[in-house]
């Protein structure tokens, strides 16, 4: 690694160091939780199509799995280091912690460039995967999941070959699976729905109906789309949602200040998320520039498109009005601008606890694929309610007990129960 | 109520005629095929029965007469109401029947015989000439078959077939005995034999005394020609003796093949000889060979020759291939299908010549390879290039010819007045007669009309597109279909007039070629669905491929763009769709690989004939599968099943076309079915033999292939391959590149964006990274367009990982000409290259270059000095991201290099480009790639070499600005920016200004409709001009002193550095 260049992994710790030292872990605790506790590196000889053959490097990282086996995905990149994946996998181990599933985290990959690769190679490569690691991954192990370039496809290859090698099924080696082929439903809801599952207790504890309130959403994709969805059924009014116009190749804001019919709305958007400009007029829609949801007089921010989107120059835009910002996608506020937010008291629902409705369905998943026993989507749903809205109060607790920022107090709360789960097996 | 009673009658009447007709046919054909009778027998017979086929029995009579014998009807006499059919064995005339009537009779208005009966009467005449040709070689035959039966073991002297032959042809064919005699004897004599010298005396020559004299100058001695009868066994019995059976009947056999040729070779080698006339031969001479064919004889070269330059081409390359892989034969099909006016001396015409050439080689290549043997031509008429020419005269539409040496605005103001005076105008009565006959022919299935000049068949020059291709639904009663065919072919002839293609042909120097235009109606490959129709598939493919998107795809591996429904969706890049990508040599490697992708990369969209309403639509994909997709058969082929998880290949029976979310994938076609192996094969056997790459169209309507275009690759202006210079210094040279390749030329970059490696990989903040990219989406909005290139490490657009490469979205990257990635070797590798991947598909629709470097290769020259230490104008541009000097780099060319610019040359051929300084081209260039704004009127790759669309602009930019009230409409200051201001304008480019505007929002709404009205004025001066229509021609952006303080939006602009504004001068 060249020095002075970002370092994904430095980043991770840095951050870790940081809350460690708010909750006062000892130095051993540390240590363990600073770096995975294994990792494998090895290699992958794949036959070529055309006859050559090719060795790829494939790593799997497992953080920790104190608090149940590890869980990650798998990236195809062409380009991948082995800090990135360490620092992805520890990010799975708060991830699943903050939520309080019975899950560890991992995180895998493979040097490759898909593209490059036809679907014969590739399945050999995943295969190929597999075999190297067949001893030390499992249902009650690891589990891995899609990533960056894999998909369902890449899992069925996977969890094929790992049934042939231990001769039988075990379908909740892997999750990310096609529904009917131990995949679970409701996994298109999940992030979205989690989402708001976690603002209408925020709203709660802030004793505000959800019929009171209003919201501006940035994107329009699944996330944005479901959130906005369930947010409607609840009562609250949605304002405004911006949205990519691949015709113009810039986003727009679309408001209606009485509230936008989310329904039509999704009858003129396509399945990219852009929504229909003449036919938004014609639903009373104003169209506004990219930027204009940020600055709607409403309660609720919700950006769900990108990362960085809130930063310094637009983060004074933001309406004295807005209570609450509900991070739906990654990052989507930069360091500097959550300073300035931290200071001012917004309430923010910080990412990894605002967007891991994905991860609890993924644990649903695998909980089904054990018992060989799937739910209805009402099911599925009803369980995820109950999994965030718990998760939410929990940090919302430790926010308020120790006069922390949500994202803190996110940090804290799993890097805490962690470190209990090393601590109650005496492993330090 | 009488009318329609007389009318039934009246097809009573025919009807009963029809009738009688046909059983005397049948009692004439069962007497003739009478087998106990003799010949005398037989035609004594049919007399008797004759007269009953005709309207008038009872006075009717008939006469054979055949041999020097008479059979008649009792009661026969000459007749002045009598019709006369001859009896031709072979061709020649033994014979005739004769009918006729003893007394008067009734004259409808056929005459006093109807034209049904005249048929008859030829009809038997006929059916006699071939029963008397059969009792003749009957037992040839029967001693033919006898002595091959006892060739191989009785040890016997065979009657060789040989001589079954000469004797069947001195029965039969005195002037073909003695043509063969006289080929025989040359044989023999060239062989050296002695005997046949003698022989060749009793023709009347002798050879020996002709050359012992030498040349005389007097005319030579004419000697009686002995008999023929015993030359011929005296010559025969020589061949015999000398020469092997298999011998004498393989030379036999090709002189009689040849002898039959020769009213062919006399029509043809006739300089007068029309269409029709040869029309005629070969149709004879197809009967009279049969499936023989004597095309590898020198004759039939030199027919095939003859024939291929009257009907295909005169070019010498296309006959010298076309001698090669084309047989007298194969001109059988479309001489049949041929539409030509009377004395016409046509061709079929540039795109009808280069299909049939590709059709033949693949018939011929199908020989060997059974894969081809599948792959059809559509059923298609031809009307040769000069019909347009009687079209013309016929309409005295003459005056339309020195239409294209007419000022530019005066052919487009006009072409629309052509079209529907071409639409209106009569066809010859010709024509109408023959269209009306291929219309029997088609049926009522879809057609399509289109154009086949001679001008099509220039090699190199890539006329596609400028004439026009009209799909015709053809439904409704054969009246109206017949007038929508005419239609469409006068629309298709006005073409010729269009001011595109006139436009296109004076920039090529071909204005004064003799154009003309033929026309090829095709029938359309597809399937009836709901109230459409449609092919399952069709698309292009071409031999090399200049867009990969992979290092393992070579450019040999080629590339097709496969699209559902009519192609036209294939052939045109339409902007807002995608075709599907395949490289035939690497169907594996796809340019999507994650669910999202592949689903935002399909088509959406296809082209259909709506057969209920007469039209041709575009319609969206997921409509029709919802409706009818459970009607479209094999459609499991080309469809998947998307979830955001996983894209399946579906079996036919899984499919839910209510529920699922289909896409358009082609994965069933491509991995289950031998399409993509047939299309290699089509490709690579083409190429060989073409000896050129070439571009093919094809569909399919899911069972049959069928090819419906094949011409040589087109080199546009911009993907030729590029001369290299060689004697640059290395001061001059940017970088050199010298793998994947593609063929091209970048010219007149003004600016480039260079994101150093070293520093992008030095930057240790995740915000400061995705800031890059972010300078990057604004110098792409404020660059002059396409012309700047972008240069940076890795993989631009990488998602995930952004270490990879600056993250940007395709918004951010579109008015680049170029995109280049550098792979810098990093201690013991060297990274893979995205190769554009998370875009490649916008890339390729819009025209933007790639191009990986690998600076760290041998021979590779990489001016790191020039890339990193020229003065960089990012700071005053951008102020904002003045901290990632060190990072990004902008290089004002012109400004820092003497008025030079960049120029990139790129040759896949030699793989091998280079990017150097240069004088700019002089040719104020654009590349004009939206094709959503400029539907039809320049090619993408377009080049003008004068100033003209910039200079009108800035001028009426004047003088706007000097009629503005200022004070009035609140205008502090005007000014134009963009491509008018820089010079760069093209034909359709918008005029940029900038308004510094004070005032107050009514001034704000009466300045904006003030403008609105140059602007709409000035589009309609710019469609008259160029062709490009466009709701307004002004681009008008309004900045306020607030905006001038921050310097935010456009306000930029004034006082920037690189293409600043232009202050114009107002009135005061």
């Amino acid at each position: 690694m060249t020095h002075g260049s970002y370092n994904p992994y430095e980043n991770a710790q840095s951050q870790f160091d940081r809350v460690a030292e708010i909750i006062g872990l000892d130095e051993a605790t540390r240590v363990l939780l600073r770096q995975p506790m294994k990792e494998y590196h090895f290699t992958i000889p794949v036959h070529m199509d055309d006859g050559s053959t090719k060795v790829f490097n494939g790593y799997r990282m497992q953080h920790n799995d104190a608090r149940g086996p590890a869980k990650g995905g798998i990236r195809f990149h062409p380009q991948e280091t082995v800090d990135t994946i360490r620092a992805l996998s520890m990010w799975m181990t708060w991830k699943c912690a903050v939520v309080d599933i019975p899950l560890g985290g991992g995180k895998g990959g493979i040097i490759c460039d898909p593209r490059n690769l036809t679907e014969n190679e590739q399945e050999r490569l995943c295969r190929g995967w597999v075999r190297q690691l067949a001893k030390n991954v499992g249902p009650f192990i690891d589990v891995p999941a899609p990533d960056v370039m894999t998909n369902g496809k890449h899992m069925l290859w996977m969890l094929d070959e790992f049934e042939l090698i231990h001769g039988g099924r075990f379908p909740g080696f892997i999750t990310g699976k096609p529904v009917g082929m131990g995949g679970s439903l409701g996994r298109t809801e999940a992030t979205g729905y989690g989402l708001i599952y976690t603002v209408r207790e925020a709203l709660k504890s802030f004793a505000m109906r959800i019929e009171n309130t209003s919201a501006s959403i940035q994107g329009f994709g699944n996330v944005a789309q479901y959130a906005a969805k369930l947010y409607q059924e609840l009562g609250g009014t949605v304002v405004a949602v911006s949205s990519w116009d691949n015709t113009d190749k810039k986003a727009y804001t679309f408001r209606k200040k009485s509230g936008l019919d989310i329904p039509a709305l999704f009858s003129i958007t396509d399945p990219f998320g852009s929504i229909d400009k003449n036919k938004a007029g014609d639903l009373g829609c104003e169209i506004l520039p990219e930027d204009a949801w940020i600055e709607e007089e409403v309660d609720i921010l919700i950006p769900a498109a990108l990362e960085n989107q809130i930063t310094l120059e637009n983060v004074g835009k933001i309406s004295k009005q807005v209570l609450l910002i509900a991070e739906g996608a990654n990052g989507p506020i930069n360091t500097d601008a959550d300073e300035i937010i931290r200071k001012s008291g917004m309430f923010v629902i910080p990412d990894f606890l605002a967007n891991a409705g994905g991860v609890t369905c993924s644990y649903f998943e695998q909980v089904q694929s054990n018992a060989n026993y799937y739910w209805e989507k009402d099911e599925v749903l009803q369980k995820l309610d109950a999994q965030m809205t718990s998760a939410f109060k929990a940090v919302k607790e430790t926010a308020k007990k120790h006069d922390l920022y949500m994202r803190d107090a996110a940090y804290v709360i799993s890097i805490n129960r962690v470190a209990q789960a090393v601590k109650m097996r005496g492993w330090v | 109520m009488n009318d329609r009673e007389s009318s039934n009658e009246y097809l009573l009447d025919n009807l009963k005629e029809r009738a009688k007709e046909l059983n005397c046919l049948y009692q004439v054909d069962e007497i003739l095929n009478n087998q106990r009778l003799s010949l005398p027998e037989i035609f004594r017979e049919l007399i008797r029965i004759i007269p009953s086929g005709w309207q008038f029995p009872e006075v009717c009579k008939a006469r054979i007469v055949y041999d020097n014998n008479s059979y008649h009807t009792p009661g026969f006499r000459s007749s002045q109401y009598s019709t006369v059919a001859n009896i031709k064995p072979n061709g020649k005339v033994v014979g005739q029947v004769e009918v006729v009537y003893i007394s008067e009779v009734i004259k409808s208005e056929e005459g006093y015989f109807l034209e049904k009966e005249l048929k008859l009467i030829r009809t038997i005449a006929d059916r006699i000439g071939h029963t008397i040709l059969q009792r003749y070689i009957e037992p040839v035959l029967r001693e033919w078959n006898l002595s091959k039966g006892q060739q191989p073991y009785e040890g016997r002297a065979p009657i060789s077939e040989w001589k079954v032959i000469v004797d069947l042809v001195s029965r039969t064919d005195r002037s073909m005995l003695l043509h063969i005699c006289r080929k025989m004897i040359n044989y023999l004599c060239l062989s050296g034999i002695k005997e046949a010298e003698e022989v060749l005396w009793d023709f009347g020559t002798d050879s020996r005394d002709f050359f012992e004299q030498g040349e005389l100058n007097y005319p030579s001695e004419k000697f009686p020609l002995g008999n023929l009868v015993s030359i011929c066994e005296k010559t025969f019995r020589i061949a015999s003796n000398h020469l092997s059976d298999a011998e004498i009947w393989i030379r036999l056999k090709n002189w009689i093949q040849e002898e039959k040729a020769y009213p062919l070779i006399k029509a043809v080698e006739r300089l007068d000889a029309s269409v029709k006339e040869i029309v005629k031969v070969i149709t004879r001479y197809s009967y009279s060979i049969g499936d023989s064919n004597i095309s590898y004889s020198p004759m039939g070269h030199w027919l095939v020759v003859a024939l291929t330059r009257r009907f295909l081409s005169e070019k010498l390359e296309f006959i010298n291939i076309a001698r090669q892989h084309i047989e007298i034969s194969d001109f059988y099909d479309v001489v049949s299908h041929l539409i030509f006016p009377e004395g016409s001396h046509g061709k079929i015409g540039g795109k009808g010549a280069g299909l049939f050439m590709a059709q033949q080689i693949l018939a011929k290549a199908s020989e060997d390879m059974p894969i081809l043997q599948s792959v059809k031509v559509p059923k298609t008429w031809y009307i040769t290039t000069d019909e347009i020419k009687e079209f013309l005269h016929y309409n005295n539409l003459e005056e339309l010819n020195i239409q294209k040496y007419k000022e530019f605005f005066e052919i487009r103001i006009d072409y629309p007045n052509i079209i529907q005076l071409m639409k209106n105008c009569e066809f010859p009565e010709g024509i109408v007669k023959s269209l009306s006959m291929a219309l029997d022919d088609f049926g009522d299935c879809p057609l399509i009309v289109r154009s086949s000049s001679l001008l099509e068949d220039q090699m190199g020059a890539a006329f596609s597109g400028k004439y026009k291709s009209l799909f015709l639904a053809n439904q409704g009663s054969k009246q109206q279909r017949l007038e929508a065919l005419m239609d469409a072919i006068g629309e298709v002839y006005a073409s010729l007039y269009s001011p595109d293609s006139i436009q296109y042909r004076s920039e090529r120097a071909l204005l004064d070629f003799q154009e003309e235009m033929g026309i090829m109606i095709q029938e359309v490959v597809g399937n009836r669905v709901g109230p459409y129709f449609l092919p399952l598939y069709a698309g292009v493919a071409f031999s090399n491929n200049e867009f990969r998107w992979s290092p393992r795809i070579k450019r040999e591996d080629g590339l097709i763009r496969l699209v559902m429904g009519l192609g036209t969706r294939a052939v045109d890049r339409v902007g807002d769709d995608f075709p599907v990508l395949v490289s035939p040599g690497q169907p594996g490697l796809r340019v999507n690989t994650i669910p999202e992708e592949i689903k935002r990369y399909s088509p959406k969209k296809l082209d259909v004939i709506n057969l209920e309403r007469n039209s041709f639509e575009t319609i969206e994909i997921s409509a029709l599968l919802k409706e009818y997709g459970h009607m479209i058969s094999n459609v499991q082929q080309i469809i998947s099943i998307y979830t955001p998880e996983y894209v399946k290949k579906p079996l036919a029976f899984d499919i839910d076309f209510e529920q699922d979310d289909l896409v358009v994938t082609f994965d069933g076609l491509i991995k289950d079915t031998s399409f993509i192996k047939q299309i290699d094969i089509i490709q690579s056997i083409l190429k060989e033999k073409l000896g050129t790459p070439v571009d093919i169209e094809f569909a399919s309507d899911g069972d049959n292939f069928y090819l419906l275009q094949c011409r040589p690759q087109s080199f546009s202006s911009d993907t030729a391959p590029a001369a290299i210079p060689k004697d640059l210094s290395p001061r001059e040279i940017i970088f050199s590149a010298r793998r994947y390749i593609s063929n091209g030329t970048i010219q007149d970059i003004s600016h480039i964006v260079y994101v150093d490696p070293e520093g992008y990989n030095g930057l240790h903040k995740l915000d400061d990274l995705a800031k890059v990219g972010k300078a990057v989406g604004m110098l792409n909005y404020l660059l002059p367009r396409k012309r700047f290139v972008l240069m940076g490490p890795g993989r631009w657009g990488s998602r995930g990982d952004i270490k990879l490469g600056v993250q940007v979205s395709y918004s951010d990257i579109n008015n680049t000409a170029a995109l280049i990635e550098i792979a810098r070797k990093k201690s013991n590798y060297v990274p893979e290259l995205s190769f554009g991947t998370h875009f490649f598909q916008d890339l390729v629709e819009s025209n933007i270059r790639y191009l990986p470097l690998y600076p760290d290769d041998k021979d590779i020259i990489f001016n790191e000095i020039f890339l990193r230490r020229t003065d960089s104008i990012l700071e005053q541009i951008l102020p904002e991201f003045g901290y990632l000097e060190d990072v990004i780099r902008v290089i004002d060319i012109p400004a820092t290099c003497y008025g030079n610019v960049l120029k990139i040359s790129m040759n896949a051929d030699l793989e091998e480009a280079l990017a150097y300084l240069a004088a700019p081209s002089g040719e104020t260039t654009l590349k004009y790639n939206e094709i959503s704004k400029t539907p039809k009127a320049f090619q993408p790759s377009e080049s003008y070499t004068d100033d003209r669309f910039w200079r009108w602009r800035y001028y009426m930019a004047e003088r706007i600005a000097e009629r503005l009230d200022m004070e009035h409409f609140g205008v502090k200051g005007f000014y134009v920016i963009g491509s008018t201001n820089n010079g760069t304008a093209g034909p359709g480019s918008d005029i940029d200004v900038l308004i510094h505007f004070h005032g107050k929002q009514q001034q704000h709404e009466e300045l904006l409709h003030w403008l609105k009205g140059w602007s709409l004025c000035l589009a309609e001066m710019n469609y008259l001009k160029t062709g490009y229509s466009s709701e307004g021609l002004l681009d008008v952006h309004i900045v306020t002193d607030e905006d001038i303080a921050k310097k935010t939006s456009f306000a930029v602009k004034i006082g920037a550095l690189t293409d600043p504004a232009h202050p114009l001068k107002l009135k005061m």
